[in-house]
């Protein structure tokens, strides 16, 4: 299905002028994908490996009084046991930026249990040995002495007072002044803008609805998987798949109290992560075995740990009160949402404070959050993590005040749209446009008024997104025969080294074919933050073009030299030097190709590294059109239509644009329809598989259609957005109303499953 | 314990290996005979990355056992391209950008070369059906179908 | 210097316990670098919350805190929560 492309800005920058940009050319690590040779996190092998197997809790609550690991560390082809003791205690601190603030004796206890264990799944000792099947037998003879404890795996039942306390003595924080009793709310947030109450009093109709959403797991198909290294001279070496081979390193080092440089990352290929991968679980494990024993460990996690053991995203408890005039102008919105964190704080509830209501102009905002643990897997960052959970709940309750007030659901968001100068319900006021566009693309899209059939329905929804910056580091090489060498500390994740070579192929002005893109290791590049939040094309991006930048200059001083110029005297054009005045002389434009061939001559290697901590990120918007048909006998909803129109600046391997907002929809369409946790009374997890926790599959799909929005970002020397994310925020809420449209019913509650379809189409109430 | 001694073909080649009587043929070809191309994505038949097929059939390797392997003939990703020349379902999936992690892909290769083998000219609901057992968390399977449609056209001369 | 002083405001819930609850500042500053060492000199111990737990937005532009960001005379200046992705 052909994507459509809008640019509503067209003045400015003049795209006819890209040459490569916004093209769509075969990524450079394509062919290793498509023959099976690409490495990823389990096809590492060494010489004399052992495999690494883990032990982990049946219980979702229970102190554990011992461990006796005598008889699997005596078994044949045994060679190293390790429980909690083998990893130094932490200090407990919150460090670090306050929304994601880590807390390094959690990180400790949540790689490998102490005191307690907190969730079926938990690690509690581990085992490297000469087979896969001895570290399993080993594994049953570990003997640990459990006392099972009370558990709770709902954030509702969590905040009561009479909750069983996952940790006795955590005091709420943010709150003031500070609570006398534990309990396991481990913060409160609140965000304020104007005057609610005053806004609410001003309002002609309110809409007030409640909601919960379930845990959903990031669903990667690649299990957590790496093989560890370490030598007697205590430095260790890690090839592990993960968004972020810098932040592997960092942790691991912490976590095994080694300085940073003793330990060197290896980016595996990565097969999917979409947030789950930005933190660790296996590769303290087997670099703590190997660290043991000598020998070099690999852990493959099976699909049932990555279920109980890794980061879903949260559940959450919300309700939403949003008012307007009779004109459908906005008044005023209230938002409450409990996110469960899982074993250890930290959800991503304030993200979901911030996200829910930014789209719009609202001059009264109040946006509370709480981060409350339970015995669940502790939650890790899921694709624009908490905003498409504030979004499902306010997207729900805006399509509900539209119908209240009679107005079309689009032009209702789109009176209300947030632009450039809108202040947000955190403070700044908006710095770019691009909402009010995708709005717009939808209400000129031919589906918007097509015709609907028997027991159809159609919803939209909007969703908001940051978008990260940050640090990044890329080096730009010119080979000798001319061609280039770009290197970055980005995991490419799905595409990233295709647009790092665009863009650089597009700054010097060579063929994309004549740049090849990799990722390099920990040892070999400088840091670079983790793949994750729509981060790496833009800010990255802006690593490599400050690297051709830099070999520009150098090219310009190299071709000066061999002109007898200035260096001042000679600039770049269409991938060659050429003297800036005419009056220089008749001298043809050199080539880069020429250049390079007279490197030796002119002082040797060019090459260049650019560091940045870019800022200037522009947000970005989706608004999303979803039609649905129920099946009134099963309850079964069918996605008939699905169109993705998304603000991504430019894009800058169009194909990968796509992909990143046909896969995000379709992750949402998982999270509105199918996927939940499901446990029994003991707290252990029912569908800790894909048979039973089902993700979509392509059967279950028509063609998402996407539609381009471009609205350039200023701050990047293309253009260019994150776009990996935003398209999952809108698509929960689109689902949903489109099932009201259909049925006149409002489900609340994720995943709108059958039987809850069901169950509301025989319910009375509309 | 002591192994089995199992005579196979791999991708056209004669193979021996020793396995365990536990052992998958996901596992054997991994850890043993160091095919890494065939992903393990679930070891329960759930999610296809491992799909290869066993004298024509296509199987996930996780469901087999490595001494079913006796005798027969195993087709993996490894042995799709002739050379340096791509199958034209690899070219297509390439030219579509119909992977984004990729670690999907060669179960899905794999499975989508055996739906063209039994049916040249599928429609996309054909493709949907055939391919409902190969997870792809990334795409939301737009660029594959169009891949693997596009790919039947050409193998079928269009 | 004459110039407009720069309208700074704290977000981050934390800031508080150093400031005691004010939020809003008037700060001349040529850099972000000023704003930052003006505040921990009235509130020891606040700069360093918001070299290593806050982003800013400068004038609505989302940066991660870096010393040589310029300021605008008349700017505004918001220390935010910082923010991770997936």
């Amino acid at each position: 299905m052909d994507a459509k492309v809008i640019k509503p800005e067209a003045e400015g920058r003049d795209d006819n002028a890209l040459k490569i940009v916004g093209t769509s050319p075969v990524r450079p690590d394509g062919v290793p994908k498509v023959t099976g040779l690409a490495r990823y996190g389990a096809d590492f092998a060494l010489p004399g490996m052992l495999w690494g197997a883990i032990l982990r809790s049946p219980h979702a609550h229970a102190r554990i009084r011992a461990i006796d690991t005598s008889k699997a560390g005596s078994l044949t082809g045994v060679k190293a046991v390790i429980t909690s003791a083998d990893f130094p205690e932490q200090k407990y601190e919150f460090v670090g930026p306050e929304r994601v603030a880590i807390n390094f004796w959690h990180m400790t206890r949540n790689v490998m249990a102490r005191e307690k264990v907190l969730y079926e799944g938990h690690a509690v000792a581990a085992v490297a040995a000469t087979s896969k099947a001895i570290a399993e037998a080993a594994l049953r003879l570990i003997e640990v002495d459990y006392e099972p404890l009370p558990h709770v795996i709902d954030v509702d039942a969590a905040m009561q007072p009479d909750a069983p306390l996952l940790f006795e003595d955590m005091i709420t924080r943010g709150v003031e002044p500070p609570p006398k009793n534990a309990s396991n709310i481990s913060k409160r947030t609140e965000l304020n803008l104007g005057d609610v109450d005053a806004g609410f009093a001003a309002a002609d109709e309110i809409v007030e609805m409640s909601f919960k959403t379930a845990p959903v797991h990031q669903g990667y198909i690649e299990p957590h998987a790496c093989l560890a290294r370490f030598d007697a001279k205590g430095q260790g070496e890690i090839w592990a798949a993960s968004q972020g081979h810098f932040v592997v390193r960092a942790f691991t080092a912490r976590l095994l109290n080694m300085n940073i440089g003793d330990v060197l990352v290896h980016p595996a290929e990565i097969g999917g992560g979409f947030g789950g991968k930005t933190v660790i679980y296996v590769e303290p494990l087997a670099a703590a075995l190997s660290r043991k024993c000598g020998h070099p460990v690999k852990i493959m996690m099976s699909r049932e740990d990555v279920f109980k053991s890794t980061g879903p995203t949260s559940g959450s408890s919300m309700t939403v009160k949003i008012g307007a005039r009779k004109d459908g102008t906005l008044v005023a919105a209230d938002g409450l949402f409990k996110f469960q964190a899982g074993a250890f704080p930290g959800s991503p509830v304030m993200n979901a404070t911030m996200c829910g209501f930014a789209p719009y102009n609202i001059p009264n905002v109040r946006s509370v959050g709480y981060d409350v643990v339970c015995n669940r897997p502790k939650s890790a960052a899921y694709r624009a993590p908490g905003s498409p959970i504030s979004a499902f709940a306010v997207e729900s309750v805006m399509d509900a005040l539209a119908a209240k007030l009679g107005m079309d659901p689009l032009k209702f968001r789109l009176m209300n749209a947030c632009k450039t100068g809108t202040p947000t319900a955190w403070g700044p006021k908006h710095a770019h446009d691009g909402y009010a566009e995708t709005v717009k693309a939808l209400l000129a899209h031919p589906a918007y008024a097509a015709p609907l059939g028997k027991n159809q329905g159609r919803g939209f929804a909007s969703g908001f997104w940051f978008n990260n910056g940050g640090e990044s580091s890329a080096t730009v090489h010119v080979n000798e025969d001319g061609t280039v060498v770009v290197a970055t500390g980005s995991m490419d994740i799905g595409g990233s080294r295709a647009s790092m070579a665009i863009m650089a192929a597009e700054t010097l002005g060579i063929a994309y074919d004549d740049v090849r893109a990799i990722v390099a290791d920990t040892a070999s590049i400088g840091y670079t933050h983790v793949t994750g939040g729509s981060r790496v094309t833009f800010a990255t991006g802006i690593a490599v073009v400050e690297a051709c930048r830099k070999v520009i200059a150098e090219l310009c001083a190299r071709a000066a030299m061999i002109w007898k110029l200035e260096p001042g005297e000679v600039i770049w054009e269409n991938g060659c030097a050429r003297p800036a005045d005419a009056a220089a002389g008749k001298l043809e434009p050199m080539p880069l190709k020429a250049i390079a061939a007279k490197r030796a001559l002119t002082g040797g290697p060019i090459g260049a590294e650019a560091s940045v901590n870019a800022g200037g990120a522009a947000p970005g918007f989706a608004t999303e059109l979803c039609d649905v048909e129920v099946d009134p006998e099963t309850g079964g909803v069918k996605i008939l239509r699905f169109i993705v129109a998304q603000d991504v600046g430019r894009a800058i391997h169009r194909s990968y644009v796509e992909g990143q907002m046909e896969g995000g929809a379709v992750q949402g369409i998982g999270w509105a329809l199918n996927e939940e946790y499901i446990y029994d009374d003991a707290g252990r997890l029912l569908n800790a598989g894909f048979l039973d926790y089902r993700i979509p599959v392509a059967s279950d799909l028509p063609m998402i259609e996407t539609v381009l929005v471009e609205v350039p970002n200023p701050n990047h020397p293309y253009g260019a957005k994150g776009v990996g994310e935003v398209n999952i925020v809108p698509a929960m809420a689109a689902v949903a109303n489109a099932i009201n449209n259909a049925i006149g019913r409002r489900l609340t509650e994720l995943p709108m499953s059958p039987p809850k379809v069901l169950a509301a189409i025989h319910s009375g109430q509309k | 314990m002591s192994k089995h001694h199992v005579t196979t073909t791999l991708n056209g080649n004669a193979v021996e290996f020793l396995c365990e009587t536990q052992q998958t043929l996901l596992e054997v070809l991994r850890d043993e005979l160091h095919h890494t191309g065939t992903k393990e994505g679930c070891a329960t038949g759930d999610c296809g990355a491992c799909s290869v097929t066993l004298d024509g059939r296509l199987v996930c390797s996780c469901l087999v056992l490595g001494v079913e392997a006796q005798g027969k003939s195993i087709q993996t990703i490894e042995g799709m391209a002739e050379g340096t020349s791509l199958h034209p379902l690899q070219r297509k999936f390439l030219e579509h950008a119909a992977l984004q992690c990729g670690v999907c892909t060669p179960g899905i290769l794999i499975a989508a070369r055996a739906l063209l083998e039994r049916n040249p000219d599928p429609s996309e609901e054909e493709v949907r059906f055939w391919l409902a057992g190969n997870l792809c968390r990334c795409t939301g399977y737009n660029k594959i179908i169009d891949a693997v449609l596009d790919a039947a056209h050409e193998m079928r001369g269009g | 210097m004459n110039a407009a002083p720069v309208h700074v405001v704290l977000i981050s819930s934390h800031s508080g316990h150093y400031t005691g609850g004010v939020k809003e500042f008037e700060i001349e500053a040529k850099t972000l670098h000023d704003v930052i060492r003006v505040l921990d000199q009235r509130y020891p111990g606040l700069g360093e919350h918001l070299e290593e737990e806050t982003s800013v937005a400068i004038d609505g532009e989302i940066h991660e805190v870096a010393y040589f960001h310029p300021m605008r005379p008349g700017g505004e200046v918001y220390f935010i929560p910082k923010i991770e992705g997936g």
